[in-house]
Formats: C-alpha cells, structure tokens, sequence
C-alpha cells in the first residue's frame, strides 16, 4: 500500500514549448530580484521609498527570516533522512546541539575561523549521526524513534555538562563570525551569507537524490526488504544518510549558535526536535521544496496571525481577555488546530496540494 | 536510608506504572504512540480542580466527574483525531498527538490561567512511622489505589467478555471484524481507559505537588516505562513503571539528582539494542 | 472541453484573489501611513512602551502576573488622562522562554513595531546574547524582571534593572536568620534547581554565609522532580540551621512537604518568585509554617500602606484580586510606576533619545510602601536593593512582614 503521504512519482514532462519557457526564465528573475531585495524592505520597512506598515509587511523582521532559513537547513536534512530514506527520526535537535558544541570548542575556545568551525560541525555531526543510525541495524519502526530519543537526550546532557563545566552559568558565547575579512555582523549580510548556503543544500540534496544511491534509498523507504533482494546494501545506505542528514543539521546548529551569539541547552530540547517534524509533515514527506515551505509556514505563520489580531490595549471583556492575555496561547491552539486539520484533510502536506492545484490548472486534463 | 529510597521509588513508579498502563492499553489496541499521554493526565488534574475548587462538589462526587470526564476526552480524541486517520503512516499519527497536546495546553491555560492550581482533597496527607521509616500517607494511598486500579483492569482485561473482546481485536483486526465485534466501539473503549488511568495518575501527582501544565512531563517518564516493560504488554507496562521509578530514586539517592534522565535513557537504550521487545513483550516478526 | 473553461475559470480566480489581497494589505495600509509613522513609537496622541516577557512558555506563570500587573498600572494611568497628553499603550511580546523567540521579539520592538523603551526582558539568556545590541542600540531597557551581569556590568545608561538581584536575596535571608536565630557560626544549605541562576544563588548563600561566620552546602534537584527524598535525607544528615530554596514553585512545595513528612522543623526561605499564593495554598498550615521568602516588594493586602491600598483597590476593581497577593504582579506594577515616571520626567517632546538623556543623571521611584524606595544613581542601577522576610498567616488569610525595610538595610549595603 503506497502511503499517500509520500510524494508520487513523477513522470518526466514533454518539452515546453519556447514561449513557455520564456516566461519561466521571466518567473525565476523576477523572483530572484524579489529574494535580493527583501533584506533591504524589511531592514527600512519601506519598498522603492513608499514607508510599509508593520501589517502590510506582515508581522515579519529580518531576524525571523535568518532563523527560517538556519531552519530550512534542518527541514530539509530530516526530510532527506524520513521522507527520502524512510528513517524517521526525532533526535534533530541533538544534532543541532552537536554542532553548536563543536563550534563552541574549536571555534571559542580554540580561535579556529569561523569556516573552519563550520567544517568541523559538518564532520562530528556526520559521526554522531552514524552513531545515532547505528540502533537501526537492530530496529526497525517505532523502536527506531524511541532510540533516537534515547539519543537526544544522552547528547543534551553531554551538552550541558559541557556548557556548565567550561563557560559561565548563562549559556555557551560566541563572537560575530568572520568570513575572511568580512564580518557578519548585521542581519542582512547574514541574510546573503544564509540564502546560498541553503539553496546550496538544497541542489546538493536533490541532485543526490538523482544519483544511483538516491534511487536505492527511495527504494529502501518504500519497501525494504524488496530493496534488499534486489541487491540495495540497505545497512550502509541507512548509516550514509544518517551521517549526510546529521552533518547538514550539525552545520545548521554551529550557524544557529553564531547567530544567536549565546546558546543555553534549553534551546535544544525536544520541542526543538519536534518543530523539524511539524515541518516536514506540513511540507510534505519526501519533497525538499515542500520542507523550505513548510519552514517558511512554521517559523513564519505565528507572528502573522499574531499581527493580524489587533494589539488590543484597553479591550474589556471576555473576547478582550482573550485577544490580550491570552493572546499566545490562542494562537498556539490555532496553530495546533492548523496542524491537525491539515494531517486529516491535506496528508501530502503543502507539496500534495501544490501538485493538486497544478493538476487543476494544466491542459493536461483536457485529454 | 535505603529502604526509605526502595519505598517512595515504589509509590512512585506506581503512579507512572498507572500512566503507562494507560499507554499500553491505547497502543495495543489501535497501535498509536500516544505522545499527549502526560496530557490526558494533566486534563484529568483540572478536572479534578473544577470540580473541586469550582463547582464545589464533595470528593466522592468530583471523582466520578473526573473519570467520566476523562473517559468522555479519550472517546473523543478517537473519533475526532484517530479514526480520521486510520491506516496512515506512523509519523502522522505521531504528529496528530503532539498537535493534540498543543492544542490541550493551550486551551487548559486559556481557561485556567497558566498559574498552577492547588489541589485540595480530603486524600491523607499525613505520615506514618513504621520502626525507622517514615511512610507519606500519601504516597501510601497513591501505591494502594494504583495497584487497585492494574489489578481491577488485569482482572477485566482477562476474565469479562468485553475485556476478551478487546484483547482479540488489538491481537487480529481483520479477525475481529470479521467475527461481527464492533471494533470501533473496542477502539474507543481502549482510548476511554487509556484517558481514565491518565487522570487518576494525574490526580495523585497533582496532589503530590500542584496542578499546572507542566506536570505534562510525566507522560515523558512513562515512555521508557512502557518501551522496558514491553509496548504490547500489560503487565510489562506496570513492571516498567516500577523499575523506572525504583531506578530514578536509587539514582537520585546515590548518584546525583541530575543523573536519573541520562540513567533512564541509557538503559533504554540498552534494551532497545539488546532486547526491543522490552522484558514481557513478545518477538515481532517480520512479515513480507 | 468542459475541462478547459473550468480551469481558465479557476486561474483566472485564483489570480483576482491574489491581487484583491493584495491590494486590500495595501489600501489598509495607506490609512496607517495617513498618520506619522514614528520611529521611536511616541505618536500624536499615544505613546508606545514595549514589554518582553514569557507569556506561554515554562516560565508564564510567575511572568503572566507581572505583565497584568504593569498593564493594570498603566491603565490606571491613561484613565487618569494619560502623560503629558497621550495615552501610554503597552506592546507586549511573548518570548515563549525561547532565546530565538526573543530575539525576533526584540527587533519587534526596535523597528517594527517601535516603541519608546522596553520593559521586562524575562529570560536570563537573552539578556546575555542580546546585550551588545542592546547596550549599543537606542532602546532602553528600563525595568527588567530579572538582573543578568552581562546587561548590568557595566553600568550602562541603557538598562535599569528593576527587580532585585540572587545576590541582594541571600545576603537579606542569611542576614535575618543569622540575626533571628542569633547563630554564631549559621550552617546553611541550598536547595536549587539544576541550572545556570541555581548555582548562582547557591554561591551566593554560600558567600553571605562565610561572611557570617559559617559554611553552607547545595544539593540540586531536576526541575520536573517529583520527589524530593534524596535531598530531605542528605538535609537530615547534615543538620542546617536554615535552609534557602531556588527554583519554581514545585521546588518549594516539594521541599517543605517531605521535611514536614520526615518531621523537621527547619525555618527555610525561597527566592521572592517563590513566595505566591498557590505555594502557601499548596503547602497548607503544616508544611507552610516554617517557610518564608524574602522579597523587595510588598505583597497586595498584607499592610495598610498608601501604594498597597491602592493597588489592591485597582486590581479588585479590574477583577484581578486573586493576582494582588503574588509578588510578581507586584513587582510589575511597580515596574508600571517606573515607567510611568520616566515619561512623565521626560516631558511632552519625548523621544527614546530624551528618555535616556533624562534618565542619566539618575531618579528615585516611591512606590509609597510597595517596596523601600529605589534609587538610581548615575553609577548604580541595580534598582530594589532592600529585601524583607515575609511569611503567610493561615489564620487571618493573609501575608504577615517581619518588620520594615529599613530594618534590613544594612544587610544589602
């Protein structure tokens, strides 16, 4: 039984006419023109000089825009490891923390620049990340995830005995990276450092997913057992996608602590974990482009509705009391209402309703 | 002291062992990891404070209320989040009870406020000395009442034709069907107990401490409970309990407070690796 | 065929809602951008004051109250007509406990939805990784909930701390049990939470109680325990004179209750975040006889003085009277004083740079018997300094003081 929560395959679409193609070339400029220059709308909070209000900008900072995008980084590595590979996992968060502690020991203590700290986080994540995959040589399913959270906690503990033994009480500090010379030290040049980089991982994960060993890891989702009678070395493939997962939400963690100039290891407990999760599923398990959107619509949907509720100062009453004290957790139970109705009504995540709307609008029902 | 230790490690792991029946009883029988367990009971707590502090009804009273209201939020749970998603992937349905807690959250501290409350009921609170030990009343009556409550569904589970019926559909859907049992009816009873041993057991740590929504991190210590004693069975269930809580207290006493998650998770781990299937469970087999 | 039509039908709908919302965002927008749009949030007819704080999170309830406090302060204010002409209207971020969260809240605060100065600032660990923008930003942070050294050393013009510090809180409790139970050489011993503020505290207890002569000793617990008897049976081992609680409201609870159950009647005290209502309620006559908590603010209805009087008027009035009795709204009303006070001082042609300019030289809030008065300095902003012991009354239902302020002067020097 094909589960509808998995991407179905696609089919290779003819030859677009030139015109077609034309007008894609115009889309993906005029997108392209939109991503540069959104740093500098939100940075003024003003477009081609006219002055944008807060709502009209839609609740949004660029500090919210950088977090999403150290967050798609971890969107899409999971979604590599549960979507793609079929191991599903809730021992994110501790990768993260991997590479904050990495980048915390060669990066502060030891003064190595910040690629370099950058580099180091991808390896020791990939190791914890084998390390971790290694219970799914024994188990399968639901015994899998128990044992990565089994994991994540062993890895925030080590986290926090770090922290407490070798830097003061309040967190773990990091100084503003530089990139040679070049100092990242405002949140629109982490925005143009950050945008690459995840549509870096982006092609690399998907290009990887084109390869030989992506075809066989689809296959060992699917069915694993036919994976492995057709010849798929499924043990060593699972250990390769964990360690390729885990280096990328390790790397994703040694950016979240640079950023965050300070880290704690509350900031990586299971909630943390559990966000990566609503992600990929909201996205749709097994399409990277849905993980990005998926990111986007986690991190970036609460202060939308947020600033959509009006900032209500002397409202009386019990829809008052609502709107003002009780303001985040309406929006939380909001949230979690959104959640729930879209695993009912809408498994295949945002991708699943990309592809019915597309399949709605093209000519290709007009056989 | 250690007997001191042994004992409230006991009357401890009692409580989780109620709160990982109610675990158990849910996953047997509709095969879902119930994530907002720790909920359901915190849920049952605020119950017990409405009727209680709100509604001012006597004891007595505001325990059936609790359980019937729990019993109610189980049912409701099943037909609104559960059955909707029958057959899907495991993520899903894991996924839709993290949601769910979410949402329980939220609303318990919309209506409540997110102080905690006190819980104030005529359960004794006093101690008794039995040679050195010292024994809280309380933690007695949590130890008696939630044995009372295993041993009374042991005995349902396994001598009431109801109880049969729902041992046999956890154990063959398709044969239940089949065989004429209303399996959606067996699903919802499961969820009903599922919430009810939720609610007594958070009814005992709310009177232990105070009800807030941070009690929800009881549900987190049942969870190795459960995975030690055996996710399909209901006397590993109990067993787990008991060990996690023994574990925790011995080594809160002789190791060091902050050690007992990263001991638990450990051994966790330990027997994922070694023997999945916990200490009651049985081998699965794999099927092509 | 039919095909077709439908599906030019459906994109061509789905093109007008787009831009119908669009253009909705934006004519919205246009009434907004009718009015100033300020930088620093003091508007014709208002003025906008930032608040930081957990709302939802771990910490939302001790953090919840002290925001309807401050809230209910200001609506008093702007009921009275407001300061200098304008209404004061409070903007208040949820940071969920969250450094991230708070992060994004902060620049909030700074540029998109301006306001004049923020108040609050709830999570230890922002404080700290937010501190350089802040220190170096045009902000100020005037009132927070909690002091962090990274924000407060060294002293700078942009932040008032307006709680009192772990460090004040031990010298005042050891310093009053010392002298209440006349010890010669006090044995203490902590019990904390295993975190950052934990061990803080702990060394400070541990400080104040050298300088008196004596020794002092820790033992920690998880903050989700359950149960406590580990500790108890270390306490009962080493026999403390008094014992000094760090933590959230469990903590207390927990602890009082098992050394009531294992019969010890050692005089413990908790932070002042440990001294509400729900911990009396919980402990009951019992457990609750032998604890106190030592704090800089009053708690409503425990005296008769001017400040207190009012409070507890107003927030019977706005339904809140269950939230008088806890410190923490307390605190936050006074926090409400603060600010109110700083924009008075400031004057009609405010801005967030006049703010700080006035601020500078330094002022005093009286808070007419809330707390002893809080005087800043220009070399000093360390704001409550002067702690005093309470404990709870069972019988008369109500919060008792042990003495004045200014008897506990000299222990906060």
């Amino acid at each position: 039984m094909v589960d509808a929560l998995y991407s179905k395959p696609r089919i290779a679409a003819p030859p677009a006419p030139a015109r077609n193609r034309l007008w894609r070339l115009l889309g993906w400029a005029l997108a392209l023109a939109f991503l540069v220059y959104l740093p500098n709308v939100l940075a003024h909070r003003a477009a081609f000089g006219v002055r944008l209000t807060n709502t009209e900008l839609l609740n949004l900072g660029l500090t919210q825009i950088n977090l999403m995008l150290i967050a798609m980084l971890g969107a899409l590595s999971l979604n590599y490891l549960t979507g793609c590979a079929g191991l599903i996992s809730i021992g994110h968060a501790a990768f993260y923390a991997t590479g904050a502690m990495t980048a915390a020991i060669v990066g502060t203590q030891w003064g190595w620049p910040f690629p370099l700290a950058l580099a180091a986080a991808a390896v020791t994540g990939a190791l914890a990340g084998v390390v971790a995959g290694l219970p799914s040589l024994r188990v399968r399913g639901l015994y899998f995830v128990l044992s990565t959270l089994a994991v994540h906690h062993v890895i925030v503990f080590v986290f926090l005995e770090y922290q407490f033994r070798f830097f003061d009480v309040v967190g773990v500090p990091f100084e503003a990276p530089l990139l040679g010379s070049y100092e990242l030290n405002t949140p629109t040049r982490w925005y143009f450092f950050l945008l690459p980089l995840v549509a870096v991982v982006y092609w690399a994960l998907r290009n990887s997913l084109n390869t030989r060993e992506g075809r066989a890891m689809r296959a060992m989702r699917d069915h694993e057992l036919a994976a492995a009678a057709a010849g798929v070395n499924v043990r060593i493939l699972r250990l390769k996608a964990f360690a390729f997962s885990s280096a990328i939400a390790s790397m994703a963690g040694a950016l979240l602590a640079y950023f965050m100039s300070n880290v704690t290891s509350e900031a990586f407990g299971l909630d943390f974990a559990i966000q990566f999760i609503a992600m990929i599923i909201i996205g749709g398990l097994g399409s990277l482009g849905g993980s990005l959107v998926g990111a986007a619509i986690w991190l970036l949907l609460p202060s939308i509705l947020s600033g959509l509720a009006p900032q209500g100062g002397d409202a009386s009453g019990w829809m008052g009391a609502l709107l003002v004290d009780h303001k985040p957790q309406l929006v939380q139970a909001i949230f979690g209402l959104l959640i729930i109705l879209l695993l009912i009504f809408a498994p295949g995540g945002v991708a699943g309703l990309g592809q019915k709307l597309k399949a709605l609008f093209s000519s290709r029902g007009a056989r | 002291m250690l007997a001191q230790v042994l004992f409230s490690g006991l009357a401890l792991g009692s409580i989780y062992g109620l709160v990982a029946l109610g675990f158990t009883v849910v996953f047997k029988a509709t095969e879902v990891f119930n994530f907002a367990q720790g909920m359901l009971a915190v849920c049952g707590a605020y119950f017990a404070v409405t009727a209680i502090s709100v509604f001012h009804w006597p004891f007595g009273v505001a325990i059936v209320f609790m359980a019937v209201a729990a019993a109610v939020l189980g049912v409701l749970i099943h037909i609104l989040l559960i059955q909707p998603l029958a057959g899907r992937s495991m993520l899903a349905v894991i996924m839709v009870t993290i949601a769910l807690s979410i949402v329980l959250r939220a609303v318990i501290e919309i209506l409540y406020g997110p102080q905690g409350r006190s819980l104030v009921t005529p359960l004794p609170s006093g101690v008794i000395t039995l040679g050195g030990l010292r024994i809280s009343e309380l933690h007695l009556t949590a130890a008696l009442v939630s044995w009372a409550c295993m041993a009374l569904f042991a005995a349902f589970f396994r001598f009431t034709s109801v109880g049969l019926l729902m041992r046999a559909t956890a154990d063959g859907h398709e044969a239940a069907v089949a065989s004429g049992v209303n399996v959606n009816a067996m699903n919802r009873l499961a969820w009903a107990i599922g919430s009810l041993l939720a609610a007594i057991g958070g009814l005992f740590l709310g009177q232990l401490q105070i009800v807030s929504t941070d009690l929800e991190s009881i549900g987190l210590l049942a969870l190795p409970a459960v995975v030690i004693g055996g996710l399909q069975s209901i006397p590993g269930a109990i067993v787990g309990g008991l060990l996690v809580g023994l574990i925790e207290q011995l080594s809160a006493s002789y190791i060091s407070p902050k050690s007992t998650d990263i001991v638990i998770y450990a051994l966790l781990l330990l027997i994922l690796l070694v023997r999945p299937w916990g200490l009651f469970g049985q081998r699965e087999l794999g099927r092509v | 065929m039919n095909n077709f039509k439908t599906n030019k039908a459906a994109f061509v709908a789905t093109r007008l809602a787009v831009a119908a919302f669009a253009a909705a965002l934006g004519l919205s927008g246009a009434a907004a951008r009718a009015q100033e749009a300020p930088d620093d949030g003091v508007y014709k007819d208002h003025i906008d004051w930032g608040i930081l704080m957990d709302l939802s999170g771990p910490t939302s309830s001790s953090q919840g109250p002290w925001v309807t406090g401050f809230r209910d302060y200001i609506r008093k204010v702007n009921e009275a007509g407001g300061i200098n002409g304008r209404k004061v209207n409070v903007l208040a971020e949820d940071n969920r406990f969250n450094a991230a969260a708070d992060k994004i809240a902060f620049e909030k605060l700074v540029s998109q939805t301006p306001v004049i100065a923020i108040s609050g600032m709830g999570t230890s660990a922002s404080q700290v990784a937010l501190a350089p923008e802040i220190k170096s930003g045009t902000v100020p942070i005037v009132g927070t909930y909690t002091p962090t050294k990274a924000l407060s050393e060294p002293v700078s013009p942009m932040v008032y701390n307006g709680f009192c510090g772990y460090k004040q809180m031990a010298q005042a409790g050891v310093g009053f049990y010392v002298d209440q139970l006349k010890l010669k050489a006090p044995k203490v011993m902590t019990v904390a939470i295993e975190t950052a503020g934990g061990r803080d505290f702990a060394n400070f207890i541990a400080d104040a109680a050298t300088k008196a002569g004596g020794t002092a000793s820790a033992v920690t617990m998880k903050v989700t325990a359950v149960d406590v008897t580990a500790q108890v049976q270390e306490i009962m081992a080493q026999k403390p004179d008094f014992i000094s609680i760090y933590g959230i409201e469990n903590t207390s609870i927990l602890t009082m209750k098992t050394l009531a159950q294992y019969g010890l009647a050692i005089p413990a005290f908790g932070i002042t975040y440990l001294g509400t209502p729900s911990v009396y309620q919980a402990l009951g006559p019992q457990a609750g006889a032998n604890y106190t908590f030592i704090s800089c603010f009053t708690p409503g209805g425990s005296d008769q003085s001017p400040g207190n009087v009012e409070m507890s008027a107003y927030a019977d009035k706005a339904g809140h009277s269950a939230l008088k009795e806890n410190v923490n709204y307390v605190s936050g009303w006074v926090s409400g004083q603060m600010a109110a006070q700083a924009l008075t001082m400031t004057g009609a042609d405010a801005s967030r740079a006049k703010l700080i300019e006035t601020l500078a030289p330094g002022f005093t809030v009286d808070t007419k018997g809330l707390s002893a008065p809080i005087v800043y300095t220009k070399d000093d902003h360390t704001g409550p300094k002067v702690l005093k012991m309470f404990g709870y009354d069972y019988g008369a239902n109500k919060f008792k003081a042990f003495g004045e302020y200014s008897d506990y002067e000299k222990y906060t020097k």
